[in-house]
């Protein structure tokens, strides 16, 4: 009899679930925004835990060697994982190597020893980038990847993979995550095919980012050889670019002056000369070294072979 | 000495009995398995996350068994009324604390061993190699360090009744001084008196476990640290542990059991 | 030496749980308890007898007094190398088995392993739980349990047994097994001191028995020169000596004699 009771009871709760739930999610009062587990169980927290592991890649890159919230991290503001990548502009200033300082106490100093003790990167081997040396005083490096690490190639940076993964399961709107990812994968890893994958994920997530579409154009450049492609997807960059950050006080020029750098030589390769004026003139109004760009827009108006030579004013990007 | 090893014997064998240490084990197990299986673009030599995944799990756990099981001991004994038929037998109170601590602290030492097998494994499985100087390192140093939580959870059950209440304490003590230890004098120095004076002093008094947390040499594959920084640092876990326990003994000694 | 039990002057108080006022539980008790006797130590509850107990095995710090057991200071551990002790509530690890109970008790007493082994398997079958020998204590009955104490009381062939109301809770098979042993202590030489309110018993078995009431030693000696002609039983010595009010009056000061402290 219990057990029957139990039966029938699950029985007429099914039925007013089946029966509700349509009723619930047409309802005006339905404040429901996602279905993703993360985001539910979460909240706004999931912001903070993926900017906790998208620095912990950092810490990563870094093999552990990494300041913590108490120490000074002038040096580190910009993720050097990412900055190398291109992903952010670097603001970073003061010292990497010594961001601790000396040491305070004896217990400061005796606790040293068993942490990561010096600046390194990843792409450069981490803790085996240690350099040292024998009689001859040559630094230098051992072991099959010794090669791979002087050029700054070593496949280590592999491990900050899932740190960027995490990053970007709990915060899809993380542009600079995508970015970050793709340019390690496809420089490094050789996974470009896996980059180009992981940016059209951060592209239906945020289908307005300049800094994908870059990244993807990028790929289409450097790696499918597809120039009319990667054109394309620059161009729309751009304009992505222009409609949301030209109104703003203070515009995001770090990555227009990617954007119009790579169109300006894309035209250039292809000798679309007054388009690489044009872009050309962005770049120049972006630049934070305006003079040397000057120099190659002269460079490039003595290789027009007509005399109708266009000269476009740039606009300025600036309000 | 025949009392002190015969009491610890008891631990160990309660402990194994009692199951605790297998429950954390195979939901250390269970959490590095399952973020094994994570696809990290289709790379399977990502292997320093699985690492710190599973160090970390072992450090908590360790934490876990070391307190839970001391804290436990006395009170227990206590209210079992088995303390009063042990200590019937030529056993000095003394004895009786350290063989509490000593079998607490070997079976801690046993979980460990199983625990760092089980890491030692899953790096094997994706680096091929295993750095066994450090591997060495983290264990007798995770080991040594743990004598300090059940040397303080044996004394807190002679402050504290209730094994919870110490257990809980305890554990936020030993969480305390492991995430933020190393940072109260920097910390301290940017306060305003009397704040910078107390912290200072509770610096300088505590017992600094994160200093045995090499993980990130181990995960990063650094060198191992100098033989004799390892060693100071296990006669600094033995120095404070014996610290905590005399202090723990003199509390006990002429305490009425009944 | 034939005195085994040496108890002087002994002052044993307790403070409250807010530790405000002292409760004097034991007020100068002095008596002795000598070699191959089986001495009864009685009183109504809250006499004291658990107090001074408790002196004796260590478990308790006296605040005054001395006590001795074999010449040494209980405070000394190596005064209880010669004592097996049965505590009124039998507990024990329940996570051992009787076997494993009894070789680490072993141990404690510096027993060899091979003794260790023979004395296992003759107490065992003394208290009839060779069958249950493996199995863990978490299964026994209270009567294993009550049995399994008696076996580790044994362990060491004790030259003083202390039993704490040694009978209480068990069945008349269980009280006989007790009495059996205290009797064949007493035939081998050895001393039996305990507690009991099984004054019955107590009259039965006991040499000398102390009668305790509010922590003063109210009599000391045989059980015949402690009862008078008007005293039927044991029991009825001890209610007079306690001053119960029901008690038959005293006629004379016979029997009242034994405990009168002699000068220091």
């Amino acid at each position: 009899m219990p057990h029957s009771a139990i039966v029938i009871l699950f029985l007429i709760s099914l039925a007013l679930v089946t029966s509700l739930e349509p009723w619930f999610q047409s309802w005006q009062g339905n404040r429901a925004q996602s279905a993703d587990l993360l985001a539910v169980l979460l909240g706004d927290a999931r912001r903070a835990f993926a900017n906790h592991f998208f620095i912990k890649a950092d810490a990563y890159f870094h093999s552990g060697y990494y300041p913590s919230i108490f120490d000074n991290r002038t040096a580190f503001q910009t993720p050097h994982m990412a900055a190398d990548a291109g992903a952010l502009e670097e603001k970073n200033t003061g010292e990497e190597d010594d961001f601790l300082g000396p040491p305070r106490d004896w217990i400061d100093a005796f606790g040293r020893r068993f942490k990561p003790a010096s600046h390194t990167h990843l792409d450069h081997g981490g803790a085996h980038s240690h350099t040292h040396s024998h009689g001859n005083g040559q630094p230098h490096t051992h072991g099959p990847a010794a090669k791979e690490i002087e050029l700054g190639e070593s496949q280590d940076v592999r491990e900050i993979l899932p740190w960027l993964r995490a990053s970007a399961a709990l915060d899809p709107q993380k542009v600079e995550t995508y970015t970050t990812t793709a340019y390690w994968l496809r420089q490094r890893m050789g996974k470009t095919t896996e980059a180009e994958a992981f940016l059209r994920d951060g592209l239906r997530a945020n289908p307005d980012s300049y800094e994908i579409l870059f990244e993807l154009g990028r790929i289409a450049d450097e790696h499918r050889k597809d120039p009319a492609r990667a054109r394309n997807l620059w161009e729309l960059a751009l304009a992505k670019w222009q409609k949301f950050e030209l109104p703003k006080k203070d515009p995001d020029t770090f990555s227009l002056l990617q954007i119009a750098s790579h169109l300006a030589l894309l035209a250039e390769r292809e000798s679309r000369w007054d388009e690489c004026l044009h872009y050309l003139g962005l770049w120049k109004a972006a630049s934070p070294k305006p003079d040397e760009i000057e120099k190659r827009i002269t460079e490039v108006r003595q290789k027009i072979p007509t005399a109708n030579q266009a000269k476009r004013p740039a606009p300025n990007p600036k309000p | 000495m025949r009392a002190v090893f015969t009491l610890a014997h008891l631990v160990i064998i309660e402990m194994v009995r009692r199951k605790d240490i297998y429950v954390l084990f195979v939901l250390t197990a269970l959490l590095t398995l399952i973020a094994a299986a994570a696809n990290i673009f289709d790379d399977t030599r990502v292997v320093r996350y699985l690492k710190e995944i599973s160090l970390t799990l072992i450090w908590v756990s360790g934490f876990v068994l070391a307190v839970t099981s001391a804290a436990r001991q006395i009170p227990a004994e206590r209210e079992a009324r088995t303390l009063f038929t042990m200590l019937a037998k030529p056993v000095s109170r003394w004895q009786f604390i350290a063989g509490k601590f000593l079998g607490c602290w070997l079976a801690c030492g046993l979980a460990l061993l199983v625990f760092y097998a089980f890491f030692g494994a899953v790096a094997l499985s994706r680096e091929r190699s295993l750095d066994l100087a450090g591997w060495a390192q983290a264990i007798s140093m995770h080991w040594f360090m743990l004598a300090v939580p059940v040397a303080l959870a044996l004394a807190g059950s002679l402050l504290w009744a209730a094994p919870s209440s110490n257990s809980t304490l305890t554990l936020v003590a030993c969480f305390g001084i492991w995430l933020l230890g190393r940072h109260l004098h920097k910390v301290a120095l940017g306060l305003p008196e009397p704040g910078a004076t107390l912290l200072t002093l509770v610096y300088f008094t505590i017992p600094h476990l994160e200093l045995f947390d090499i993980r990130d040499l181990i995960i990063h594959r650094w060198p191992p640290v100098p033989w004799v920084f390892w060693l100071g640092a296990l006669l600094y876990a033995a120095a404070y542990a014996g610290m905590i326990l005399t202090g723990a003994w003199l509390m006990f000694r002429r305490r009425p059991l009944n | 030496m034939s005195e085994v039990i040496q108890i002087e002057q002994l002052v044993v108080t307790y403070r409250d749980a807010e530790k405000r006022a002292t409760r004097t539980a034991v007020d100068r008790l002095t008596f002795t308890v000598r070699m191959g006797e089986v001495f009864g130590f009685l009183g109504p509850n809250g006499a004291g007898k658990t107090s001074t107990m408790n002196v004796l095995l260590g478990f308790t710090h006296a605040a005054g007094g001395s006590a001795r057991i074999f010449g040494v200071d209980v405070r000394q551990p190596i005064a209880r190398q010669r004592i097996g002790y049965l505590p009124e509530m039998t507990y024990y690890y329940k996570f051992l088995t009787a076997e494993e109970l009894l070789r680490a008790y072993g141990r404690i007493f510096g027993l060899d392993d091979g003794e260790i082994r023979r004395r296992t398997d003759e107490l065992l079958a003394l208290v009839e739980l060779e069958p249950a020998r493996r199995r863990l204590i978490r299964t026994y009955s209270k009567g294993m349990q009550q049995r399994l104490g008696l076996a580790q009381a044994l362990l060491n062939q004790p030259d003083l047994l202390i039993l704490d109301e040694p009978t209480s809770g068990l069945d008349p098979l269980g009280r006989m097994k007790v009495r059996e042993i205290i009797l064949r202590q007493k035939a081998a030489g050895k001393t039996v001191f305990f507690s009991s309110h099984e004054l019955g018993e107590v009259e039965s078995v006991c040499d000398r028995v102390a009668i305790l009431h509010r922590g003063e030693l109210k009599a000391l000696g045989p059980v015949a020169e402690i009862k008078r002609p008007d005293d039927g039983n044991l029991e009825q010595a001890f209610l007079r000596l306690i001053g119960w009010p029901g008690a038959p009056k005293p006629t004379s000061d016979a029997g009242l004699a034994d405990h009168r402290p002699t000068a220091p």
